[in-house]
């Protein structure tokens, strides 16, 4: 980091807590977003929105509408409005936006806050600068382009006089907001593409960063809750006493499932004067409960049956070619089944938030990814209207997808109505563990064929795994074309291709995990590539090229050429290819996810049934990258936790309930496991921003996998892996 | 029963239960949320503070157990933000979302006060039990390297 950025950090350095309320009289610049970004159902509603205030002192106020959970959101975007209104970064302060259309869509999930909101953030920003700038033109009778605005002052280029943001506020407040400012060109930003500091950073070593599970109002009581630990099971009679009987206790809070899909799976909680009272009183209640239909359902057997589901022909969702003939002629066939495990996203924060529902309001403040989808839920829940739901948004202390669910909400908004007064609930971890919305279990039949040559000339994919769409319509009992597209339009170019989807009925919620379906799909399909190379006699890296070269699809191109360069990236950066002392090899994997394309290659040692992953190269396009560091500590995270995914035990089931309970049978990378190096290179910088947060993790799996074949020449084909 | 404990150099009286875990002690009663609640088990040092000194899982301890002794939790590890280590996570950018973070640091400064000089191994071995989901450990090494070499610089 050079040196004037390590001042200019060193001087952002602001703690959240300080910043004032805004002062009156200051100019808000509200900005609309093209309709394009909303959703069909919000468009109507939506009014002009307003992420920039500046006051009469020129301190200036940046809201970010995008949740933040660790990924730097509330940095990058407001970077980028500040570099579009040549605001400078020391004079700004970040507030997080509490739920309201007026910032747009806010359901922060799919790598979309950049890909979506960087362009109309930005106008928003260079909005702002118009209008100052044209309001000191005014102030001087001066032409708007004799005029010109850098770090908070405008400029008068006749004679050099100057006027501070502060100053023009009053004037700017009075014009109309254009509608489309001009943007500036690359070589002009001053912040984007710089690797400025995340201005949440200093709060979080002194420990005054405010999660959700840490919020307190005065009167706040506290609650713990056990839920129905079988989907669509019940709460037996029970008898509250033993739990009234201990000092502390305010109430025992019977909650019944809300079929909402985002509501609550149902369960038993305790409100008292303190979270391990609560907790306490729960244990004493001996809460039993109905199993109801999913009671036997248990992941031995359901694995067993997934991979029976795609032995057979299934449902045809996608053909091109002709596959059979393509088998016919081919030189060599191969084939290989793949399995991988449910997952947990279980972040360190368990699910938690305060709610304080009254007559005549709900005041919210929640760990969440989606607070318009709060809104949604507990107007429902309440039967009240969504926009009478106050959603304030806390810092998320991690969320991968979980905390875009708001049941843990709707139970605290049960409690809090039940005793009258406002309830933290915090789930302890046994209940996070147990009450996901679980990445699914997958099963993969993949057969392909090479011609004399080695050309890829045919694939078939049958795969099988409960959907995400089943926790909102239970008739999905399989994977829709949709959810196959990863493998249907995937960059190979075969000719000859048959997609098919098996039977798998869910009989627990099924979520989003940080990259969904790509963990698999990332996974099966770099292994079974690396397959095919070491078939047809060459290394992956040659492989790809060759399939990259030989897709002449039109529509493509592009998604080609990017991933070719993440590949060319790869390699160069790993060595990949060159010889590795015995029992160490690098694995290699590539994968086109969220607009975004990485490759990796992993460097593992295997030493009996140990397994060392030493360094991880990524090479990312995620277009112009607004923030390296951040993108960087996005890959590194996106690394470990898919270390985790391949190499630690799945969540499992048993007579309907997950068996995992806390960190010990449900283990997550710990420092020991880390790489010692993660090395992270961008390319693709030319194209548009697009997201971070997930396209790092579908190729950390693979990578590992197909270094362990080439450290050991052992084939592992399932997720997580198992040596024995 | 009343119970009196040192916390940040504050003297506290307190009558709650005896066996309610100093962290929930911590975060309900006092308000002192910097300390978090990751698993209730010892299995991941969110919880983690100083207990006359020596790094424990707050969750693991009494409050009865704390009794008549000094407890350090992270807003009290410095005045203002100032220890080298504090430092050290500013310089590196270590936070993703920093709900571990207070539990990392607390670990790292009696890792640190035992071991001034830690080889690479020494560190991963002390931060070991503490779990970070965002996956920030090769800046927590890094950091905690970089404050050893800090506070070897100034410890004259």
């Amino acid at each position: 980091m050079n040196t004037q950025l390590k001042e200019l950090n060193a001087i952002t350095r602001r703690d959240f807590l300080k910043a004032s309320g805004l002062s009156a009289g200051g100019l808000i610049i509200g900005v609309s977003l093209p309709m394009g970004v909303l959703g069909a159902a919000d468009s109507a509603d939506f009014e002009p929105s307003a992420f920039i205030h500046i006051a009469k002192n020129g301190d200036t106020t940046l809201f970010c509408g995008r949740c933040e959970m660790g990924q730097g959101i509330s940095t990058a975007l407001p970077a980028a409005v500040a570099d579009e209104l040549e605001a400078d970064w020391t004079r700004v302060t970040v507030l997080q936006g509490d739920a309201d259309k007026k910032y747009g869509p806010q359901d922060t999930g799919g790598s979309q806050s950049i890909n979506k909101m960087l362009e109309p953030m930005r106008k928003a920003g260079a909005a702002g600068r118009e209008m100052l700038v044209a309001a000191a033109a005014k102030a001087w009778s001066l032409p708007v382009a004799d005029c010109y605005a850098k770090s908070h002052v405008v400029y008068n280029r006749k004679d050099g006089r100057k006027l501070p943001f502060g100053d023009l506020v009053e004037l700017a407040g009075e014009l109309p907001v254009p509608g489309e400012p001009v943007l500036k060109t690359r070589d002009q930003f001053r912040y984007i593409g710089q690797p400025l500091q995340r201005h949440d950073q200093d709060e979080m070593v002194v420990g005054k960063r405010i999660f959700g599970a840490d919020k307190k109002v005065p009167g706040v009581k506290y609650a713990a809750i056990k839920h129905i630990p079988v989907l669509g099971g019940s709460v037996k009679p029970l008898d509250k006493s033993k739990a009234m009987a201990i000092a502390g206790v305010v109430d025992v809070v019977v909650i019944p499932r809300f079929e909402n899909p985002y509501g609550t799976v149902g369960g038993v909680a305790v409100v008292a004067d303190n979270t391990w009272t609560a907790q306490k009183a729960l244990d004493a209640l001996g809460v039993e409960f109905e199993a109801g239909e999913n009671g036997s359902f248990n992941t031995t057997e359901y694995k067993q049956q997934l991979l029976r589901n795609v032995e057979a022909p299934a449902k045809v969702e996608f053909e091109k070619g002709s596959l059979d003939q393509a088998f016919k002629d081919a030189a060599k066939r191969h084939s290989a089944t793949f399995e991988t495990g449910f997952l947990s996203h279980s972040p360190i924060e368990p699910m938690a938030g305060l709610v304080w529902v009254q007559d005549d309001s709900c005041e919210i403040w929640a760990s969440t990814q989606d607070p318009q989808g709060i809104q949604r839920t507990i107007g429902a829940y309440l039967e009240r209207k969504p926009e009478d739901i106050t959603v304030h948004v806390m810092a998320a202390g991690g969320a991968f997808g979980r905390k875009f669910k708001c049941d843990y909400i709707v139970e605290a908004a049960a409690c809090s109505k039940a005793v009258g007064a406002p309830v933290q609930l915090t789930w302890s971890r046994e209940e996070d563990t147990r009450t996901g919305y679980y990445h699914p279990c997958s099963a993969h039949r993949v057969e392909a064929s090479l011609d004399a040559d080695g050309n890829l000339t045919g694939w078939l994919h049958r795969a099988a795994f409960p959907t995400i769409s089943s926790t909102f319509n239970p008739a999905s009992v399989q994977p829709s074309a949709d959810d196959l597209n990863a493998v249907s339009k995937h960059l190979y170019g075969v000719e000859n291709m048959r997609v098919e989807s098996g039977m798998a009925r869910a009989h627990t919620r099924i979520g989003w995990l940080r990259s969904v379906y790509h963990i698999f799909y990332g996974f099966v399909i770099n292994v079974f590539t690396d397959e095919l190379a070491h078939e047809a006699g060459v290394d992956m890296a040659q492989f790809l090229r060759k399939m990259y070269d030989n897709n002449k699809d039109p529509e493509q191109q592009e998604q080609i050429k990017r991933s070719r360069g993440v590949l060319d990236k790869v390699v160069e950066m790993s060595g990949y290819g060159k010889n590795m002392p015995a029992g160490h090899g690098i694995g290699l994997a590539v994968h086109h996810s969220f607009a975004s394309y990485a490759a990796m290659a992993a460097h593992v040692e295997v030493k009996g049934n140990d397994i060392k992953v030493h360094r991880v190269d990524c090479a990312i396009d995620c277009g112009l990258v607004l923030n390296p560091d951040i993108a960087t500590a996005q890959m590194e995270g996106a690394v470990t936790m898919g270390l985790g995914f391949v190499l630690h035990p799945g969540i499992s089931f048993a007579n309907g309930a997950v068996v995992n309970s806390n960190y010990h049978d449900y283990p997550i990378p710990s420092v020991g496991e880390a790489p010692t190096k993660i090395n992270v290179g961008f390319v693709g910088q030319q194209y548009r921003s697009t997201g971070i947060g997930e396209p790092g993790v579908p190729t950390t799996a693979p990578a590992v996998v197909n270094a362990i074949f080439a450290a050991t020449g052992k084939r592992l084909r399932s997720m997580p892996i198992k040596l024995a | 029963m009343s119970y009196s404990i040192t916390i940040n150099g504050q003297a506290h009286q307190t009558d709650v239960d005896g066996d309610m875990p100093l962290l929930w002690f911590l975060r309900d009663t006092l308000e002192l949320t910097g300390t978090k609640y990751g698993c209730g088990m010892g299995l991941c040092g969110a919880c983690t503070v100083h207990l006359d000194g020596d790094a424990v899982q707050s969750c693991l301890v009494s409050v009865g157990e704390a009794n008549g002794k000094k407890v350090t939790t992270i807003e009290g590890l410095s005045k203002d933000g100032s220890h080298p280590l504090q430092i050290a996570w500013l310089d590196n950018n270590v936070s993703q979302c920093g709900y571990c973070q207070p539990g990392q640091i607390m670990v790292a400064a009696d890792l640190l006060k035992q071991n001034p000089e830690p080889s690479a191994e020494d560190i991963d071995t002390a931060m070991e039990g503490n779990l970070c989901r965002c996956g920030t450990y090769l800046r927590v090494r890094k950091a905690i390297a970089d404050a050893a070499e800090q506070m070897k610089g100034g410890a004259k």
